[in-house]
């Protein structure tokens, strides 16, 4: 058995696009559908000259757009083939009739995102909208905040993803620029890591001439709900499958993830952020200046959104006072009439015995970067309703009020 | 954990993601009965193509195109003699109103209907013993007077029947009009002598040289026999009244071509001919005058032009090929010459009303036209000659009174024919007489079977315009063109001036029929199905067999039809068959009990080691 430390691994320095596109090539995908979209396309450029160059065998479609994209990805996985495929922004959208589809038909394709605001107006920052309005359709779903975890990420999903256990679609996320177009030192294993960790993908049942089946037919009123349980059954069913390849991921390539929760700085923390990728980086040097300030405060990063992991949310933020939820995301009219994170936090924390105070942060919107003097103010925010007991109001927009 | 504790019930369990065995081609999609969200149902409803339709006797055009299209000669020859005793004879002769009303003609032209009748006869002909047996004898006696088209056709059916059956023919030689009416190079004598024979083989007796009324009586008709057609014809030529009418030299049309053709005639014509009339047999008659030894032969026609000429367009093209000249809007008012015919004397005429259908109104006020001829035929049509029918029977018109069934009152008599379709709207051509034979002998029988003659209610559907099929499927293709003998060779001759088709072309030809609303088992709607909802191997409503429990009525089949058979019908009219749509949500677990038997044939097919 390989193990981390006597195997062939090098390090490179590359962005989250490149990253990726090592981690498709690394998984030996069979099919990549592609249609360009700013920022993702460095992806699929890379893999392209990956293919041309002979370094991966694989069928590189150019889709006619993203919808194509994803019906391309849907029948190749059908067939039995790994497939590999993403987009940004509104391309996310364009497809978005297939997403119920391939998770509801049991395909594990995994896209690739990175981050892109939404329209209007056209704008090429980073933003999670993209991605978390797909996220109840069935698809596994988790941002990373580097280039390394980016490239881990894939692997892992595909791991996850292809379980029989499982056999659900995955969405690795990335944040646009701030992962997709920053360089960072990137370990790239062994092959021999990667075979021994990702076998053969293989579906029950896929479409063969020699064994002929029927997917997707028309089925009675009746008939629909046990498939939609069956599904709910199998996203349920990936949590302990999720655990165990984080698990031995770990043990072959020496990166040791908590699949659901990074904390940062928790252990004495009073107050916390809770946000989800890119944005954690700087929360973590912020967070240093603070403490040396002697503001007890702290970050909890949600890895993996879909599954959602509401009793480790419940119990990691239980034991705060104040929670601030960094959104990223537009979740117009919703809960805290800010971002949807908000609502998922605290319905977790809705059963616990200690409630902490929980506060909405609109923060990095439309590609702007969450300043230092930001996570200052926001900690701010939180503190003083720590002292006050009672928050000021359910959501801020950072950057707008004093 | 939401779904920790949740149970589905056996017979809700779908298959992985509801991945399901494939479909067959013999039971469709076995799994997920979908039929019930079908609102509209394909039906296969052949209608009455429009050839058919047209045809005087209803022959099956459509099928026996079809079934030359595969190569079938001789079902396609056993399908016409249906509805028709002589096609060799038709698909010669016949003024053919299935070509016209042919939907191809509307599109680019008519399919040559009559050459592949001719070549399916021709077959007929070549056959040792003909495909048509006689009926199982019902031991009754029919007298069957006259032996022309009708009288061929009721004695024809009446044999297939089961009818001892009696022809009596006036002249020596059994055909009626076939023979008498119409010249060899349009009908081979041959031709005709073998259709006749059939009928002698169908265990007919045909008594020539007897004539009603002199030689078998009305009372002996009656007496002798159960029943009786009369299919007399109109034997005695109209006259134009002109004077000096009864000079030698002056002929008769269908007398003229009947001599020639029973091969009595004597006569020798001079140079110069002139035709009266502008019908089918005043053709005729010139086109013979020139093979008769003519020179210089004129048709004078009261018609002011060839359109207004009650004659088939075809046989007025070649005959102008021939040579024969046209004078039109004239009448005759003498036959000038001392003894033998010099001239004729012409005056301006015009129909007084509808052309053909009134009187003619002749401009003796105009200053007369010397036409000098040495011959005259005069062919403006005939009349009945019924002195032996009792009074009762006549009509004014000088024809034989029947019901609408072809009965005269409530005896046992039937008449057909001419004699009867004279003076009534019908075309007095062979297929409509052949049409009429066939509809008496049925009426016939039933009144035999002691059954009430009732009128057909049944409506029907005849396809006219081409939006009722999808004409995508019909490349455009040109008729294929029967031979004919070049026109300065062929006027001198009695040679058949028509070619028959031979069998690359009438395949050909049969290939370009549309099959208008008609199943031809062409296989689209199998083919397009974008479900296995159609089966061929079990076949049910038509050559196809639609599996109800599973079509959703999307229509496609019915859009893809060439031949616009397929239709839509609204599922409400439907009573059984189908699972009804107020059952969908709360179906029996019957029909899911059939999955469960699938569901363990699936595992099997799963992939192993995953």
């Amino acid at each position: 058995m390989a193990t981390a430390t006597d195997v062939k691994k090098r390090m490179v320095r590359i962005n989250g696009c490149v990253a990726s596109a090592q981690a498709a090539k690394y998984a030996d995908v069979d099919v990549i559908a592609a249609y360009p979209i700013r920022p993702y396309t460095a992806t699929m450029m890379a893999l392209a000259q990956m293919v041309a160059n002979g370094e991966l065998d694989a069928e590189y479609i150019v889709a006619d757009s993203e919808h194509s994209q994803l019906s391309i990805s849907h029948g190749a996985s059908s067939s039995g083939a790994r497939v590999f495929t993403g987009s940004s922004g509104v391309g996310v959208q364009f497809a978005y009739e297939l997403y119920s589809p391939i998770s509801g038909s049991r395909m594990p394709v995994q896209m690739m995102i990175a981050d892109r605001t939404l329209d209007p107006p056209g704008d090429f920052g980073s933003e999670h909208t993209d991605a978390l309005s797909t996220r109840d359709m069935g698809w596994l779903m988790g941002w990373s905040c580097d280039a390394q975890e980016a490239f881990d990420n894939h692997l892992m999903a595909y791991r996850v993803g292809e379980d029989p256990r499982v056999l659900l679609p995955q969405m690795v996320c990335q944040d646009g620029f701030f992962v997709s177009h920053i360089t960072g030192d990137v370990e790239l294993p062994d092959t021999g890591q990667v075979r021994e960790f990702l076998p053969p993908y293989k579906h029950p049942y896929p479409l063969d001439p020699r064994h002929p089946v029927s997917h997707g037919p028309q089925i009675m009123p009746e008939q629909g709900p046990p498939l939609q349980l069956e599904r709910a059954r199998a996203m349920e069913g990936s949590m302990p499958v999720i655990e165990e390849v984080h698990e031995e991921f770990a043990k072959i390539f020496g990166r040791k993830y908590d699949p659901w929760l990074e904390e940062f700085m928790t252990d004495d923390a009073e107050v916390v952020f809770f946000l989800q990728g890119a944005h954690a980086v700087t929360a973590r040097f912020a967070i240093k200046h603070m403490r040396d300030r002697g503001m007890k405060v702290g970050m909890v990063r949600l890895r993996t959104i879909r599954p959602y992991p509401t009793e480790r949310v419940r119990q990691a933020l239980s034991k705060f006072k104040v929670v601030g939820v960094i959104e990223t995301n537009m979740g117009l009219g919703s809960v805290s009439s800010g971002g949807v994170l908000y609502s998922e936090v605290c319905a977790a924390l809705y059963e616990s015995e200690r409630k902490p105070l929980v506060v909405s942060f609109m923060a990095g919107m439309g590609g702007e970067a969450i300043v230092l003097k930001e996570f200052y103010w926001m900690t701010e925010k939180m503190l003083e309703a720590q002292k006050r007991g009672k928050i000021e109001k359910r959501t801020h927009w950072v950057g707008f009020e004093h | 954990m939401s779904t920790k504790g949740t149970q589905i019930p056996e017979w809700l369990k779908v298959p992985f993601a509801g991945i399901t065995p494939a479909p067959t081609q013999e039971k469709g999609q076995d799994l997920f009965p979908t039929g019930n969200w079908r609102s509209i149902r394909p039906v296969y409803r052949d209608k009455l193509p429009p050839c058919n339709n047209a045809c005087g006797t209803n022959e099956k055009i459509q099928g026996y195109l079809d079934l030359v299209k595969r190569g079938k000669y001789l079902d396609a020859y056993a399908l016409i003699k249906e509805d028709m005793p002589f096609p060799s004879v038709t698909g010669r002769v016949c003024y053919h109103p299935c070509e016209q009303a042919c939907n191809r003609g509307k599109y680019d032209e008519a399919i040559s209907i009559r050459a592949v009748e001719r070549f399916l006869g021709d077959l007929g002909q070549a056959l040792a013993k003909d495909v048509v047996k006689p009926g199982k004898p019902n031991g009754k006696k029919v007298a069957v007077v006259g032996s022309g088209p009708a009288g061929h056709s009721a004695a024809y059916q009446l044999a297939r029947l089961g009818y001892a059956v009696t022809i009596f023919e006036k002249s020596p030689k059994a055909g009626g009009l076939n023979r008498g009416g119409i010249p060899d190079w349009v009908l081979p004598q041959d031709v005709l002598d073998r259709e006749i024979e059939r009928l002698v083989e169908l265990g007919i007796t045909i008594k020539t040289n007897v004539e009603v009324g002199k030689d078998v009586t009305w009372d002996q008709l009656k007496k002798d026999f159960d029943a009786c057609v009369l299919a007399v014809g109109l034997i005695d030529p109209q006259s134009v009244r002109a004077e000096g009418e009864d000079k030698p030299g002056v002929h008769y049309g269908l007398p003229f071509l009947r001599d020639i053709g029973m091969g009595t005639s004597k006569l020798k014509l001079g140079s110069r001919v002139a035709v009266i009339g502008g019908g089918n047999t005043a053709i005729d008659c010139a086109r013979e005058a020139l093979r008769q030894g003519a020179v210089e032969v004129t048709m004078i026609t009261v018609e002011a032009n060839p359109q207004e000429m009650p004659a088939s367009p075809e046989d007025l093209h070649d005959m102008l090929e021939e040579g024969v000249e046209l004078m039109h809007g004239r009448a005759v008012t003498a036959v000038l010459g001392n003894g033998r015919i010099a001239a004729l004397q012409l005056h301006p005429a015009r129909f007084s009303g509808a052309i053909n259908a009134s009187p003619i109104n002749v401009d003796k006020e105009a200053k007369p036209e010397r036409f000098p001829v040495d011959n005259v035929i005069i062919a403006v049509g005939q009349r009945a000659s019924l002195q032996w029918l009792p009074d009762e029977f006549k009509t004014e018109r000088g024809t034989i009174k029947i019901d609408p069934f072809g009965r005269l009152g409530d005896t046992n008599f039937f008449a057909a024919g001419d004699v009867v379709q004279l003076g009534s709207g019908q075309p007095l051509m062979v297929v409509n007489a052949v049409g009429d034979g066939k509809r008496v002998a049925f009426n016939l029988d039933k009144v035999m079977r002691g059954e009430k003659l009732e009128p057909r209610t049944i409506p029907v559907d005849v396809i006219f315009d081409l939006n009722r099929m999808n004409m995508t499927y019909f490349p455009h293709f040109p008729r294929v063109k029967q031979e004919l003998l070049p026109p300065t060779s062929r006027r001198k001759t009695q040679e058949e001036v028509i070619q028959a088709y031979t069998e690359e072309q009438a395949v050909e030809e049969a290939n370009r029929c549309f099959s208008c609303g008609t199943c031809n088992a062409c296989d689209n709607c199998y083919l397009v199905c974008p479900e296995p909802c159609i089966v061929r191997d079990v076949r049910s409503n038509g050559l196809y067999k639609i599996l109800v429990d599973y079509c959703k009525g999307c229509r496609v089949c019915i859009e893809e039809c060439p031949t616009g058979c397929l239709e839509g019908v609204p599922e409400l009219d439907f009573e059984t068959g189908v699972v009804r749509m107020d059952t969908a949500f709360a179906i029996s677990p019957g029909l899911h009990g059939r999955q469960a038997e699938e569901l363990k044939h699936l595992d099997e097919r799963a992939a192993k080691n995953i």
